[in-house]
């Protein structure tokens, strides 16, 4: 098969995992996800030529990079709307109360969110993803040795942040939100 | 007590069975995303390697022109009645017989001197018209006009309108492929119209192109998502790509003519007339299967527009040696 057929083929089969990619990544954003997703795949189209066998985790990998430029781009503009001052978004209005804010997920992701950026993004890819180490070391452009590491590190940062803010955590995963903050 | 990645995963916003997101056929948006990245000009690459599989759709070349010639295309399409379509199919530029031709350096230092006032300025956007070949393993290749504008606004949004049309044959219906099949649209029909919130990246080639020849090659190298260094093809390839984002400003135009002229391989070749009648230096540069030519202002030192033609037959796309694979023309 030729690069470009390859290429179509990694697009056709892995669309809707790097979009679910993204859409965790947009914090309810949903209205973006199809644009990132796109310039993800403009950018993995462009370097087709680096396409490896098993494609998803190095897709994720691009996509990473687009979130950032995008997240970027985001800070700017609610930098911008925040300067105005009426626009709905720098209040927070357009979020609204989904199922999500009463869910026990939610106390999950203010631990996630207490920690570093790489502890999150390992963890994500591991627990959200599913991606097995020597593939979260694909998307994460390191050795599979680095990536366990980082793994193991963000581990146990999570887990401790879990037992600061509900020490009973338990299987029913239920909390308290807001307990504990550290 | 629940494991930590157990706990993650039930706090998954957006499980793999999420009904906007999960597993299955692509919708018509992707659908249309993964044809037109398709259809995109292939960067530096051997022609052989461009050509479309079996089973494949028409694959369409990339941007070329054309004055005039056989209609190899119009069997196809056109057995409407009335006014003869735009549809003519590629013809490469010609030399004019007895020009001279003018060293890449030469012009380098005459851009230099016109950007010594600083004017015109960089403008982020581009306003191209361009003509590319669409060829397919079992129909005739053919040759789609359009003419696209992107304007960029004070808060990093953009507008990016294209329209079908071939300024060649002003009034005149032009071939398109829109929604897959080529047909006849009106001189003018509107293929996409549209408004991108706003965006921002630091990575070439949307961010800046730097005023200095030895950053500029880097710039280029990495808006081809390469590190390995530009061969001229790949350079020349580039440089449509930078213009297909930006509107040079005459610094950046010295720069680039400065960094041509330090290129190896572009031969200066004499004068010709573009395709949008404007007068130009014509500058050559030999790949596999493709020769590509550079169109400059001889007093500017802009690129005006840049031409590959297939130095071999593909027969079995119908393509001849010395047809117009794609050609862009840029204007401020």
């Amino acid at each position: 098969m030729s690069n470009d057929e390859i290429f179509a083929a990694a697009y056709r089969e892995h669309y809707w995992a790097v979009s679910r990619y993204v859409a965790r990544r947009l914090d309810g954003r949903t209205g973006e996800v199809e644009e990132v997703v796109a310039e993800v795949f403009t950018v993995a189209w462009r370097r087709r030529a680096d396409l490896p066998p098993s494609p998803l985790p190095w897709l994720y990998g691009v996509a990473r990079n687009c979130l950032a430029n995008t997240v970027r781009g985001h800070g700017r503009r609610r930098r911008l709307v925040d300067r105005l001052g009426n626009d709905d978004t720098a209040h927070g209005r357009h979020i609204a109360a989904g199922p999500e804010a009463d869910t026990p997920g939610a106390w999950v992701h203010e631990a996630l969110a207490r920690l570093s950026t790489a502890d999150q993004e390992v963890l994500r890819l591991t627990a959200w993803e599913e991606l097995a180490v020597d593939e979260v070391a694909v998307a994460l452009g390191c050795g599979r040795r680095a990536a366990a590491m980082r793994l193991h590190r963000a581990r146990r940062r999570l887990r401790a942040e879990i037992d600061r803010m509900c020490p009973e955590a338990t299987a029913d995963t239920h909390c308290v939100k807001g307990v504990g903050h550290g | 007590m629940a494991d930590e990645l157990e706990l993650l995963r039930g706090a998954n916003p957006v499980p793999s069975h999420d009904p906007r997101f999960g597993d299955g056929p692509l919708d018509h948006e992707a659908e249309r995303r993964l044809e037109r990245l398709l259809r995109e000009r292939p960067p530096g690459r051997p022609a052989r390697r461009l050509l479309p599989g079996p089973g494949l759709p028409r694959l369409v070349w990339g941007l070329a022109a054309t004055a005039v010639v056989a209609a190899l295309a119009v069997t196809l399409v056109l057995s409407g009645p009335g006014t003869t379509p735009a549809v003519a199919a590629p013809r490469p530029l010609v030399v004019q017989t007895g020009s001279t031709p003018l060293p890449l350096d030469r012009l380098a230092e005459r851009a230099e001197q016109a950007a010594a006032d600083g004017s015109p300025r960089l403008r982020k956007g581009t306003h191209v018209k361009s003509w590319s070949m669409g060829m397919s393993d079992d129909k005739p290749p053919i040759t789609l006009p359009e003419e696209r504008l992107v304007r960029w606004r004070a808060d990093d949004s953009h507008t990016e309108l294209v329209v079908a049309t071939d300024p060649r044959y002003p009034g005149r219906p032009v071939l398109s492929d829109e929604g897959g099949e080529p047909r006849l649209v009106d001189d003018g029909h509107v293929l996409s119209d549209r408004t991108y919130p706003p965006s921002w990246s630091d990575a070439p080639p949307h961010s800046p192109p730097p005023a200095d020849p030895a950053r500029l090659r880097a710039y280029l190298t990495e808006a081809q998502y390469t590190d390995a260094s530009l061969t001229t093809p790949e350079l020349l390839d580039a440089v449509g790509v930078l213009l297909d984002h930006w509107t040079l400003g005459a610094r950046e135009t010295a720069t680039l003519a400065r960094l041509l002229a330090g290129t190896e391989g572009l031969r200066p070749v004499g004068q010709v007339t573009d395709r949008l009648g404007r007068s130009g230096q014509a500058y050559v540069c030999e790949g596999t299967g493709v020769r590509h030519m550079l169109i400059m202002d001889p007093v500017t030192g802009a690129v005006l527009g840049l031409e590959s033609t297939f130095t071999t037959a593909e027969p079995e796309y119908g393509v001849k040696k010395g047809d117009v694979m794609s050609y862009s023309a840029w204007m401020r």
